[in-house]
């Protein structure tokens, strides 16, 4: 019986071999939606617990990495939703900050702003298809969506964000 | 929309979120193993659902219960 078997049969020893395998490439990918180590941690650490409760749904010819990415994307995306409110992003100057630098950073953090007031399916589909630059198949599977559903997603999450930097004044041609 | 914006918002997106660092840096898999002595296997819904129904169609019809038995 291969591992993936043994696993799917809740051999405790398999899932462990399974885990520490794929643990580094499920973080990096929760990562780079939520953008903070430790919150990635604790999600990688949660979706190996959900892929061994789901074992009995693993098909044992599946693709172990692409179940786990899903896994992983759909408790991205619950963490994005519950997210609680960051601390106010615009601090205040300090004393010795050069003008344009402050002027630059206040930007960027209106931009960040804006991107989280996106839902938060679209806040990871533009991670990952305009930050993370990933395939746009590969986004699909990770959403269990089309291509053409992803493509449609971040046209929205771009138009939503164009519009809202315009009201900030803030619309693309100074967002540079 | 055209692309000149859109290539004006990609940009700024990842102004604003500058590459992270993906190397995972400690094993996570006792925490793993802590979660999973931790918590213990939750019952399904639909294990639930399917035990509602089953005493359902037996209240309903109490002499399902022999024939349960027989298959038993």
């Amino acid at each position: 019986m291969d591992l993936l078997q043994r696993f799917a049969f809740g051999d405790i020893d398999a899932f462990e071999t399974l885990a520490r395998k794929h643990q580094g490439e499920i973080y990096g990918w929760i990562v780079s939606i939520v953008r903070d180590r430790a919150i990635a941690e604790d999600l990688t650490v949660e979706t190996l617990w959900r892929i061994y409760q789901a074992r009995h749904r693993f098909r044992a010819d599946g693709n172990f990495p692409a179940w786990a990415r899903r896994i992983a994307t759909n408790l991205a995306i619950d963490h994005l939703r519950v997210r609680l409110p960051e601390d106010p992003l615009i601090s205040e100057p300090s004393a010795g900050a050069p003008r344009d630098y402050l002027l630059e950073r206040e930007t960027r953090d209106q931009v960040r702003q804006a991107f989280r007031r996106l839902p938060a399916k679209l806040q990871v589909t533009a991670t990952l298809a305009l930050v993370e630059e990933k395939p746009y198949d590969e986004i699909a599977d990770a959403l269990g969506t089309t291509t053409g559903a992803v493509k449609t997603r971040v046209f929205r999450a771009v138009r939503i964000l164009r519009k809202q930097l315009t009201q900030l004044g803030l619309g693309p041609a100074s967002t540079k | 929309m055209n692309e000149h914006d859109d290539r004006q918002i990609h940009d700024a997106l990842r102004q604003t979120f500058p590459p992270v660092d993906m190397e995972l840096r400690r094993d996570l898999w006792p925490d793993v193993l802590r979660r999973l002595d931790a918590r213990p296997q939750a019952i399904p819904w639909y294990d639930w659902a399917l035990l509602a129904v089953g005493a359902g169609v037996l209240l309903y019809s109490p002499k399902l219960v022999l024939v349960l038995m027989y298959h038993l």
